[in-house]
Order: C-alpha cells, then sequence, then structure tokens
C-alpha cells in the first residue's frame, strides 16, 4: 500500500507505479522535482528523468520529441507554466499531432497557491486547456483520487492534463475507490436530492460536501455530483441532474468564465433546460495572497456561499 | 539512394521546380525559404538519411524536423520523390482536403516525422528525439532545420542550452542561413549575427559551409554524425530564392505566387524546362 501527503506525493506514488510496469513512462521536469515530489521516483529510476530547467516551453516540446519516438512523458510542473507559459507547444506540438503527451499542472486553484500570490494561483487553467481540442481534462478531489487518475489518464493514447494541488489537501476518498474518467459521480443525495444540484470539480468537494449537510439541516435536498472529467464531458449525467432539480450551482477553484460552470452553462443551454445556474468559483477578478482556506472564504468559494448559491438557484427555479 | 554529387544538384533543381510548380498550382506558398533551402533538403534526404518509405513510421529512421515549416514544400517534393507519396498529391499543396497541409503536419502526411511551422519549436522536439533515441538504445540521427530568423524565437536558445547540458549527440541543427525573414533583413530587423560563436559559447560543435555546395553539406553532416557527446549545429551561408535569378534575394518571394510566364522562366533556368 503506497502512503502519501497530497496529490503531489499522490502524482509522484502512481509514476512510480507506472514506471515498474513499463519502461515507456518517462517524466519530463522543468526544475520541478523536488516540486513534483519526484525525488525518489528520479533515485529510483535516473534515465527516465529529463530535467530542461527554468524553461517550460522547451520542456514541452521535448515532451512531444520524446512522445513521437514511442515513450510516455508525463511533463510536470506548476499549472500556469504547462497552460500559459507553453500553452501554444502544449497546442500545436502534442494534441494537434495527438501525440501521448500527459501534463500534470500543480498549484491548480486559489487554495493550492495560496501564500504564492497570483503568479503562483492559477484558475485559468480549464478555461484553455478546454479551448485545445482533444485534451482530455482530469480535477480530481483528493489524493487518493489523483493516485487513480494518474492511472486512468496513463490508459489514455492521446494528450491529457491533470489538474492537481499543493500537498495540503483533504483526505475525501478510499485509496481503492476507482476512478472512472469521463464519469461524473454522484455522492450524495440529501432527501431524496431533488432541490438542487451542486455539481463540482477539483479540491473542493470537501466544502460543497458540508454545505450540502447543512442545506439538508435546513431542509433542502441537494445532490452533490462530481465532475471530476471535464473532455470527455459527462453531458448525459449533467443534463440528468439539471432536469431532475431544475436548479443547478457549480463549485470549483476556478475563474468562473471558462471551466465547470461554463461547461454545465453549454449543456444545459443546448439541451434547452428549464434550469438557473449560479456559478461559484472565482468570479472574474485577480485574488491576493493568504492563506488556503480562508482564501476561498474571502473569495467566494465559502461554505456559506456555497448554500447562498444553492438558495438563489432554487429561488430563481422558483419565480420563473 | 545515397546519390552522387552531380545527381544531387539536378536533383535540387528538381525539387526547386516542384515547389515552384505546386505554389503555382496551389495558389500559396512560400518559394523563396524553399529554394533557399533546397540543397540541404536534397542532400540529406537522398545523400545521407536513413530513411525506408515502405516504413514511415520505422523506429530506427533518422528524423528530419523542419523547423523552418513554411519552407515544406521542398521536403514534400523530396518525399514525394522518395517514394513516399504519390506525385499527383503535389498539385494539392493547401487545398481542401489535401495530405499537403500549408505547414508541415506528421499526421497527414507519410515520412514527415514532427508538425512544425509555428517558428522556433524543432529544436525543442528534436532534442526529445535525440534523448529518446538515447533512452531506448537506437542510434538514428536527428536533423533539425531552423531559418536563421527563426533564431530570434527565445524556445530555440531554451533547447541550445539544454541539448549542451544533456549532452545530446545524434542531434543535427542546420541554419539556412539567407539573411532574410518575412519583413526583412535579419540583420535590420533583429540582428543576431555572429551566429557561430554564439552556439559555441553554448558548447555545441559548430561549422560553418556553404550552404549549396553539396559536398560541403555532405563532409559537414559526416563531422557532425562523428560527435557523440555534445550536440552540433552547421550555419549554412545561403542564398534565399537560389536558382532562380529574378527570385534570389528578392525577398517579395517570401511568399508568392508564380504566374505561368515566371514558371516557365525558373524552370528554363532551373533546366527543368
Amino acid at each position: 500500500m503506497v502512503t502519501f501527503k497530497g496529490t503531489r506525493e499522490a502524482f509522484s506514488a502512481a509514476m512510480m507505479e507506472l514506471a515498474e510496469q513499463d519502461s515507456r513512462y518517462v517524466l519530463v521536469l522543468a526544475d520541478s522535482l523536488a516540486a513534483m515530489r519526484a525525488a525518489r521516483f528520479a533515485e529510483r529510476y535516473p534515465e527516465r528523468v529529463f530535467d530542461v530547467g527554468i524553461a517550460e516551453q522547451n520542456a514541452v516540446g521535448v515532451a512531444a520529441g520524446l512522445a513521437s519516438c514511442g515513450l510516455i512523458p508525463f511533463v510536470a510542473t506548476y499549472a500556469g507554466f504547462i497552460t500559459m507559459r507553453a500553452c501554444e507547444q502544449v497546442r500545436t506540438f502534442c494534441a494537434y499531432p495527438g501525440l501521448n503527451v500527459k501534463f500534470v499542472g500543480a498549484n491548480g486553484g486559489l487554495f493550492a497557491g495560496e501564500r504564492e500570490g497570483v503568479t503562483h494561483q492559477f484558475f485559468e487553467d480549464l478555461g484553455i486547456m478546454r479551448a485545445i481540442p482533444c485534451i482530455t481534462i482530469v480535477t480530481p478531489s483528493d489524493p487518493a483520487q489523483t493516485r487513480q487518475a494518474t492511472h486512468a489518464i496513463a490508459q489514455v493514447n492521446g494528450p491529457c492534463y491533470l489538474r492537481i494541488g499543493s500537498g495540503r489537501e483533504h483526505d475525501l476518498f478510499d485509496a481503492d475507490e476507482p476512478f472512472e474518467l469521463g464519469k461524473a459521480r454522484v455522492l450524495a443525495e440529501h432527501g431524496g436530492g431533488n432541490d438542487v444540484a451542486l455539481l463540482t470539480t477539483g479540491l473542493v468537494l470537501n466544502r460543497v460536501q458540508e454545505a450540502a449537510e447543512r442545506l439538508a439541516a435546513e431542509g433542502i435536498g441537494a445532490t452533490v455530483a462530481e465532475v471530476h472529467t471535464l473532455r470527455p464531458l459527462d453531458r448525459e449525467a449533467i443534463a440528468a441532474l439539471a432536469r431532475r432539480t431544475g436548479a443547478v450551482v457549480t463549485i470549483e477553484d476556478h475563474n468562473v468564465l471558462g471551466g465547470l460552470g461554463s461547461a454545465v452553462a453549454e449543456v444545459i443551454a443546448e439541451e434547452g433546460l428549464a434550469a438557473p445556474l449560479v456559478r461559484v468559483g472565482l468570479q472574474d477578478v485577480f485574488p491576493e495572497s493568504g492563506e488556503a482556506e480562508s482564501l476561498l472564504d474571502a473569495y467566494g468559494m465559502g461554505i456559506t456561499d456555497v448554500m447562498a448559491a444553492a438558495r438563489r438557484a432554487m429561488e430563481r427555479a422558483r419565480s420563473r | 539512394m545515397k546519390e552522387t554529387l552531380p545527381d544531387l544538384a539536378r536533383i535540387a533543381n528538381g525539387l526547386r521546380a516542384d515547389v515552384l510548380r505546386m505554389v503555382h498550382v496551389g495558389g500559396d506558398g512560400h518559394p523563396g525559404p524553399a529554394l533557399s533551402v533546397a540543397d540541404i533538403v536534397a542532400t540529406l534526404y537522398f545523400g545521407m538519411l536513413r530513411v525506408d518509405p515502405e516504413r514511415p513510421d520505422w523506429p530506427d529512421r533518422d528524423r528530419l524536423i523542419l523547423s523552418k515549416g513554411h519552407a515544406c514544400p521542398v521536403v514534400y517534393a523530396a518525399l514525394v520523390r522518395l517514394g513516399f507519396m504519390p506525385s499527383e498529391a503535389l498539385g494539392t499543396l493547401r487545398g481542401l482536403h489535401s495530405m499537403l497541409q500549408g505547414h508541415p503536419d506528421m499526421v497527414k502526411t507519410p515520412g514527415i516525422d514532427m508538425t512544425t511551422g509555428s517558428l522556433g519549436n524543432g529544436l525543442s522536439i528534436g532534442l526529445g528525439m535525440a534523448l529518446a533515441g538515447r533512452y531506448s538504445g537506437r542510434d538514428y540521427a536527428v536533423h533539425v532545420i531552423a531559418g536563421d530568423g527563426e533564431m530570434q524565437e527565445g524556445i530555440i536558445w531554451e533547447a541550445v542550452m539544454a541539448a549542451a547540458h544533456h549532452g545530446a549527440g545524434r542531434l543535427t541543427l542546420w541554419i539556412d542561413n539567407n539573411g532574410w525573414q518575412s519583413g526583412g533583413r535579419v540583420t535590420e530587423i533583429a540582428g543576431l549575427e555572429p551566429i557561430a560563436p554564439k552556439l559555441a559559447a553554448f558548447a555545441w560543435h559548430v561549422q560553418e559551409i556553404d550552404g549549396h555546395d553539396h559536398e560541403a553539406i555532405l563532409d559537414a553532416a559526416q563531422v557532425a554524425a562523428a560527435i557523440a557527446d555534445r550536440p552540433s549545429a552547421i550555419v549554412a551561408h545561403t542564398v534565399k530564392g537560389k536558382g532562380v535569378p529574378f527570385i534570389e534575394n528578392d525577398n517579395s518571394w517570401h511568399k508568392r505566387v508564380p504566374t505561368a510566364d515566371e514558371l516557365e522562366r525558373a524552370l528554363v533556368a532551373l533546366g527543368e524546362a
């Protein structure tokens, strides 16, 4: 049984497991070995570590070259340095030719970037990756699921993006809880769960679960569903939940533009569903440094924000 | 496939003629940069590279990355001549549903080792290929062809640094040093001469040659191939539009379609009429 603390260690543990199985799995780093908790990997498999230094565009280019020759590189560094600094390399030289490159972005969201401030808080990555065709996009909600998700994307023959955090994530799932790529997962249906659907992705799931329990105490029946895969998006499950509840809230540690909130809005609009949507997330502003939990509270992702959003969505549904 | 020097000269001009025909028929493309690099492309594909048109995905093949992807018609012409594709493909350049995209596409075009076109990226990818070869115990060579203007891209220097650090032998960077870029003379826009000492300062093995001398190209390639412990650069001095007097050093031909009359005159100049 592997042990790890946080999503970075969980990713690294999964890499060790993958490397034991198959010599094609290699790691491409941009001076990110320590950050990605990959020291043990590098010690065990030194010939499988390609560190190009602080040069993310080059790292992604090198990964494209490695993948074109049959290896399966995981490029692992901070989320924004992959999705913004090296955005074009990801798009044109990995996604477009369909090369089997995996991207692992740390510090996804405010909770992970926390005290580092805006330069190291990445809340646009999901929107950027969603705008590029053909990339599988996964945002697990805890360390155990990060390990499972790493194995899941390893099985995909094509480019994938895995969003992880900093190391202070809450443990929510058992280690052997499966991760089914592309499938939204209903985690709770309080009182039948027909009043409102709380759709969430990533490391704020614990907050959503807590909000749902408190709403239940007020007599509001929420369904909590985790949409951990943004591509391929489980449109059927999202549409079914919107139909059943008639009121939808999305919760993500990301700008409300481009990520889960946008994806769900697209489904609701395109399916012509009569379900008001309230998006909880960063409200299209730049945040600041701060302690992780209090940052989420300060920027609209508090438990009470989720509860208020649920009430608002239900109110709008009633007043239609 | 290893052609004699006179044959290489003939082939290079044949590729040039094909480039101009393709751009004329397709109605779009970059003749100047393609003509500039034709001798290097011809010498590599017909005098040096280990490739097999029957097996475009052969894991042990040598790789060629045209980092200055806009010059791709000359590589398409070479791949057709080698038998990777039927010659009819040449008439479809840049057209809808063509296997010959405006810039190289490794999925659509057999023989293209890497998708390119956005400048500066080929060397990083070539480094990845070279490192993969070393890791996998394969001895294939990786050739990257870049333009001199392209050397202005920052990622080039990231790759130059990393390739030296990783001691990437089997990696050769050809710089098609024709002195021009899209907007004018390299020296006037953002000059980076002298290039060779800059690369040498990064611990690369560096040679400078006449990029239209097939013997010099072959010799330099062989010297580079023997350098096992570090990457190798060959600064090839070339003339943009080489081979057609009215195109040479006229930068309006960076991207321009020859008329029927211009095509005919060009083919005469190339001995391909």
